[in-house]
């Protein structure tokens, strides 16, 4: 039995029909039309699309051994709930998170062990020159924020992440235009002509952070990025002498989201990339699988400063190995206020002047 | 002898008048407003602000409203209205005649002697810009009195050795309130720009939507590369027939701009001027 081939057309939807007059497929309802082969090549495209599949393999983890934990000490902040690691010796007087001095100690207990952790490679001093510069230049600033006591209160945390390898295999469907512009005496014409574009491939991400603490925002986490992974080393208790290491309360499942996000964003720019010498690309389709993923659990190196002003919490980080330092600043409404309005009158004044100047000696 | 002496004197006094013809000063009046456009009392100042000007500058400046050309084009009537009546100073009859004829609704300006001197074709043009807006809207007695000022004006500038033509026209006043404002509007779009990029630099948290820096490096192959030509079409717009350039409203002939165009009325004197609707 022949299997009766039904076209759709690309350019509208409609069911398209073969027109015998002019030997070609032709769209009864936008008047488009094709080459046979053209049709079958693109349903031919249609045909190998695939869901996406973005599931990681989460079976990881090392457990403690019992002896490691022995000199561990969990801090737990009765204002925040924030649940803090340090080593016995490591006296933490605030929680870094929300400044609150109210700390209780208790006996660590283990769940997962880090695979890895990057040293801390900046110290404190760093940090407080780091966040001075980091108040410079910033005239909207309240004068008070400036303070010298803030300072102080920096301190280091390793801060846990979850670390996504994997590989993408993408396809990607687009369609994509040319124009071409030309005229005679009487018309101007616009010659567009549509392609479909076809790529597929694959793709290598390697360790992709994503924030494993609910205490710390992901997104101040993702502005002091990136950590050079090479100098990463296996994970030992003793790297955590004298600084803090947060605990993961954000488990690999509520992470992976955050992880596809930016490796489906990173993957589609990549291979729109491929697609050139067209005047507009748009996507129609694309699906991503992943393959090879493996989920990892490392410790990065952290200067935190949390400080209140107004009634509001302003917490800031540090890279603790590239010193990149980012926080949002509150702003000093009054100082705004003069801003606006003295270089509003300034600017106005001086452009009253020089228009009355060049009406004098001009026109 | 004494007779023969007073005769002799006379008939000098004659020759004089013959050959310097009388100024228009005594007998002729220098707005005749037939198309009653004016109340008295316009009339009046109008007047008094006409002859005070020509008397000053020895060149007539005359306004002059009609109900109608009867058939004649308003720079033939203006010409005529001013050579018939007998206006002008000295040899060369200096004058403006501004003539409004109310049933065609056009306007011209006619010059002859030093009027032509005074008042170029580029000089008319940037005067009747002036008093049009007001002759349109039936501001009859401001139309006039821009007028009346513009000539004083123009005539004081010709006898300096910068008289007002196409490269150099009286200024426009300075518009003090519209450019403070302005110029607050510009300041304060300015300041907002700065100081946004002062509060921009307090916020320095933004999330990363990508992950372009752990891509492994060199791990990217395509496998499939396939630009399928799907089909075309061609989109026709006329082109637009660039409309004829819209003869200016001011009548100036085909001299060049920083002239006088002139020309010959019914009575053989040259006129210059020009006109136009409003």
């Amino acid at each position: 039995m022949a299997v009766i081939q039904e076209y759709k057309c690309p350019c509208c939807g409609g069911a398209i029909a073969f027109d015998s007059t002019i030997q070609k497929m032709k769209c009864p309802y936008c008047d488009t039309e094709f080459e046979m082969e053209t049709l079958e090549d693109y349903d031919k495209e249609l045909k190998t699309e695939r869901p996406d599949d973005m599931k990681w393999e989460t079976a990881s983890g090392n457990e403690w051994q019992n002896e490691e934990t022995e000199g561990l000490r969990s801090y737990v902040c009765k204002s925040c709930g924030g649940e803090i690691v340090g080593d016995e010796n490591t006296a933490a007087t605030s929680c870094p998170f929300c400044g609150n001095p109210v700390v209780v100690m208790g006996q660590f207990s283990g769940a997962w062990k880090p695979d890895y952790v990057i040293p801390f490679k900046l110290d404190k001093k760093a940090a407080k020159a780091a966040l001075r510069k980091h108040y410079e230049g910033k005239r909207l600033l309240p004068k008070v924020f400036k303070d010298e006591n803030h300072i102080d209160e920096i301190k280091g945390v390793y801060v846990p992440f979850w670390l996504f390898d994997a590989d993408a295999d993408a396809n990607m469907r687009y369609k994509a235009t040319q124009t071409r512009v030309w005229s005679d005496s009487q018309y101007y014409y616009t010659e567009t002509s549509y392609f479909a574009i076809s790529r597929g491939g694959r793709i290598g991400f390697e360790r992709v952070p994503v924030d494993g603490s609910k205490k710390v925002p992901d997104d101040l986490m993702e502005s002091i990025e990136p950590f050079d992974f090479s100098e990463a080393v296996d994970f030992q208790t003793a790297y955590l002498a004298g600084y803090l290491a947060d605990k993961y309360d954000v488990d690999v499942e509520q992470s992976i989201k955050r992880a596809n996000e930016r490796i489906r964003r990173s993957t589609e720019e990549a291979f729109e990339a491929t697609v050139q010498g067209y005047a507009t690309v748009t996507k129609e389709a694309g699906s991503i699988q992943l393959c090879n993923s493996k989920v990892k659990y490392a410790l990065f190196p952290v200067w935190l400063l949390s400080t209140t002003w107004n009634g509001q919490n302003y917490l800031f980080a540090m890279n603790g190995q590239s010193g990149k330092m980012v926080g949002d600043l509150p702003l000093d409404q009054s100082a705004y206020r003069k801003w606006l309005f003295g270089l509003t009158g300034i600017i106005g004044a001086a452009v009253f002047a020089t228009s009355y100047l060049l009406w004098l000696l001009l026109l | 002898m004494k007779k023969g002496f007073f005769s002799a004197f006379l008939a000098l006094l004659f020759c004089i008048t013959l050959v310097i013809p009388a100024s228009a000063e005594s007998d002729l009046p220098r707005l005749i407003d037939q198309a009653d456009l004016l109340s008295d009392s316009e009339e009046a100042a109008l007047l008094s602000q006409l002859d005070e000007v020509s008397e000053r500058q020895e060149v007539d400046v005359v306004v002059v409203t009609a109900n109608s050309l009867a058939g004649a084009s308003a720079m033939e009537y203006a010409d005529d209205f001013y050579d018939d009546s007998g206006y002008g100073f000295g040899e060369d009859r200096d004058g403006i005649l501004f003539l409004v004829s109310m049933e065609e609704r056009e306007w011209h300006i006619s010059t002859r002697g030093y009027g032509i001197t005074a008042i170029t074709d580029a000089g008319l043009e940037y005067i009747s810009e002036q008093f049009l807006d007001d002759l349109g809207s039936g501001a009859y007695a401001s139309a006039f009195t821009t007028f009346a000022l513009l000539c004083d004006d123009f005539i004081t500038q010709a006898r300096t050795d910068a008289p007002y033509d196409a490269d150099h026209l009286p200024k426009e006043p300075f518009e003090v309130f519209g450019g403070i404002i302005t110029a607050l509007v510009i300041g304060f779009v300015v300041a907002f720009i700065a100081t946004w990029i002062m509060r921009m630099k307090l916020k320095t948290v933004h999330s990363e939507p990508m992950a372009e820096n752990y891509i492994k490096t060199g791990s990217m192959r395509l496998t499939k590369e396939k630009d399928l030509f799907l089909y075309r079409n061609i989109v026709r717009t006329k082109k637009e027939k660039d409309p004829p350039k819209s003869s200016s409203s001011t009548h100036t002939g085909s001299s060049t701009r920083t002239a006088s165009s002139t020309h010959t009325s019914s009575s053989g004197a040259r006129h210059g001027g020009g006109g136009g609707r409003f």
